[in-house]
């Protein structure tokens, strides 16, 4: 059982638009996948798709090699955590709370919360970073203790798989690492798969194992970040002109915008 | 935070003794305090003051406590299902489908037993219709309120087309029940209504921690484990029938639904586990005052107990929205 994850041949449309245009891959377990492709490209599409949230999905989709759509949610739950790029809440939980409800799938209907959830939370809260938001309301916090928050709660899950949907695009620098870099240490130590859409090119490029361009509902590119983050592949599929150097430090690539005024100036002496 | 829901809950449990003994004795019948309770705790004892107390006003009041939690329980449902603070069974359109079931059943000369009969099937059609309307759109909560409102509208256009085609006479009994009546309590429909009442409420605490979910949306609570639509569906077969039978026994009472919610919140906080009971307890207090309010205030004419949550209502929800000087309830 190598594959946590698998997509077989999936197409995804909302009414006649294709979303997911024939995607496949696989996800072995401890791997850290990236995904990644411009805005509407179906990254949010196929999250939903793989967590059993779309019903007209053509194709397979594979948990630990049961079709997801055969696993009850309770279950799905208790393996799987999917972390969304916003989350509303209308109702002004407390962050304890809020928290606590990432238990929900491993407690039963008339059970209450046991020594080990409070066990749990404490310790998912210490990870996160926001043990001192405890009491406070969801309405309190900044939109970066919200997100942390909001992961805190996926960690609650206790869970084997992780779907991260930009889980990091409303954090400062400081926390965006520290979440990451936390993410990378559970996937060593509990051997969590982690799979991820990803915006910042240099984010994917510098945690994830594996990267997946997607285009047009397709897979564009795929494999280690140097092969997939060239200049060519992302000219070609963002429609923008970059630079790819490689990060002094760790070795990874890092990606750089040229704006039009610069590039113009450039083109300019070089021609000079 | 436990020891603080405990007071909470012993006072709340206090004032509703407190207010059952009221309402039981306030009355014209000059029945002092002191025989009400000594009648209310001998059931079997004889004479004219027992009956009118057992016989009378203690099947409304009973009636009044019972109402007045579902009523607020089912506003409580309703608002953490489709995560919006306005809903509320009648912002939905039960009170309107409930109301063409009655006036159709005066028009039909079937008043009596079968008007709260014909209540009951107008809520629950207009509920199912407003269901059916939401869920080809995928159940999207915009629609279903939008749904609700349309629905109520028509309905009360027919109900006007209803009155405008009969006798005055006629129509007189469905007005007063339209504006939300006890009076109407007899032991008949107090034997029915709490078998559609408290396996209700029963229901909702079974899956409060759902619904505390639910109010996530529904891709969260999906992700969190709750089977999204098995878990909506029964709470929403549950507080449809709820709300019909409340409907069907006291008329239209608004405003309990809204306003004892959004208290009880700022109360114990929005953990339903907390607001459900909580809202049952306010509830039912606050129905049973306001119907000892409706009985005495303008001696010896007696109002219908929806007048008056209809107007502390509103007075409290201005007042609540003039404070906090902004359009957020949660």
């Amino acid at each position: 059982m190598k594959n946590v994850l698998e997509i077989r041949n999936l197409f995804c449309s909302y009414g006649a638009r294709r979303v997911i245009d024939g995607i496949s891959f696989a996800v072995e377990k401890g791997e850290f996948l990236g995904i990644i492709g411009p805005n509407g490209v179906g990254k949010t599409t196929l999250f939903r798709a793989i967590s059993g949230l779309l019903k007209s999905v053509d194709g397979k989709i594979l948990f630990r090699e049961k079709n997801v759509s055969e696993i009850s949610p309770r279950d799905f739950a208790s393996e799987v955590a999917v972390i969304p790029q916003n989350l509303e809440v209308p109702f002004d939980f407390t962050v304890e709370e809020f928290v606590l409800m990432g238990r929900f799938s491993r407690i039963g209907r008339f059970e209450s919360l046991k020594k080990r959830d409070y066990a749990v939370l404490d310790e998912v809260l210490c990870l996160t970073d926001t043990s001192s938001l405890r009491g406070r309301k969801i309405s309190e916090l900044s939109g970066g203790e919200k997100q942390r928050v909001i992961i805190a709660q996926g960690f609650a899950q206790e869970p084997s798989l992780l779907l991260l949907d930009e889980p990091t695009s409303a954090l400062d620098i400081g926390h965006k690492v520290r979440i990451l870099d936390l993410v990378k240490r559970l996937k060593k130590k509990q051997a969590l798969t982690v799979v991820a859409v990803f915006h910042d090119l240099n984010l994917a490029a510098g945690y994830c194992d594996r990267l997946i361009l997607l285009r047009q509902g397709k897979v564009f590119a795929s494999g280690a970040p140097e092969e997939v983050l060239t200049y060519q592949n992302i000219e070609e599929v963002y429609k923008t002109l970059v630079v790819v150097k490689e990060n002094p430090i760790s070795g990874n690539p890092c990606v750089f915008l040229v704006s039009e005024e610069e590039r113009i100036s450039h083109e300019k002496k070089r021609i000079d | 935070m436990k020891r603080k829901t405990l007071v909470i809950f012993s006072l709340l449990c206090i004032l509703l003794v407190f207010s059952f003994v009221l309402a039981n004795f306030a009355g014209r019948s000059g029945i002092s305090l002191n025989k009400t309770i000594y009648y209310l705790l001998h059931p079997f004892s004889s004479g004219m003051e027992r009956d009118i107390i057992w016989q009378i006003r203690f099947p409304r009041v009973v009636l009044g406590v019972l109402v007045g939690a579902a009523l607020a329980s089912c506003g409580v449902v309703f608002q953490g299902l489709l995560r919006n603070p306005l809903a509320e069974s009648y912002t939905l359109g039960t009170s309107g489908g409930a109301a063409f079931g009655a006036s159709l059943a005066v028009v039909l000369k079937l008043s009596g037993t079968y008007m709260p009969v014909f209540a009951f099937a107008g809520s629950l059609m207009s509920i199912f219709l407003v269901y059916g309307i939401a869920s080809r759109k995928q159940f999207s909560n915009s629609t279903l309120i939008l749904g609700g409102v349309v629905l109520s509208y028509l309905f009360s256009s027919l109900v006007l087309l209803i009155f405008s085609l009969s006798k005055a006479e006629e129509v007189h009994g469905v007005i007063l029940w339209l504006m939300g009546d006890l009076s109407s309590a007899a032991i008949s429909v107090i034997k029915v209504a709490p078998f559609f009442i408290i396996p209700s409420i029963i229901v909702f605490f079974i899956f409060s921690r759902d619904l505390n979910i639910l109010t996530l949306g529904e891709d969260k609570a999906a992700h969190l484990g709750v089977n999204n639509e098995k878990v909506r569906k029964i709470l929403f077969v549950a507080s449809s029938c709820m709300a019909g039978a409340c409907v069907a026994a006291a008329g239209v009472i608004g405003f309990v639904g809204l306003i004892v919610p959004h208290f009880v919140r700022r109360i114990v906080g929005v953990d339903h586990r907390l607001v459900l009971p909580a809202s049952c307890l306010v509830g039912a207090i606050f129905l049973i005052l306001c119907d000892v309010v409706a009985r005495n205030i303008i001696y010896p004419l007696e109002l219908p107990v929806g007048v008056i949550t209809g107007i502390f209502g509103g007075i409290f929800f201005l007042s609540f929205l003039w404070k906090t000087g902004r359009w957020r309830i949660f």
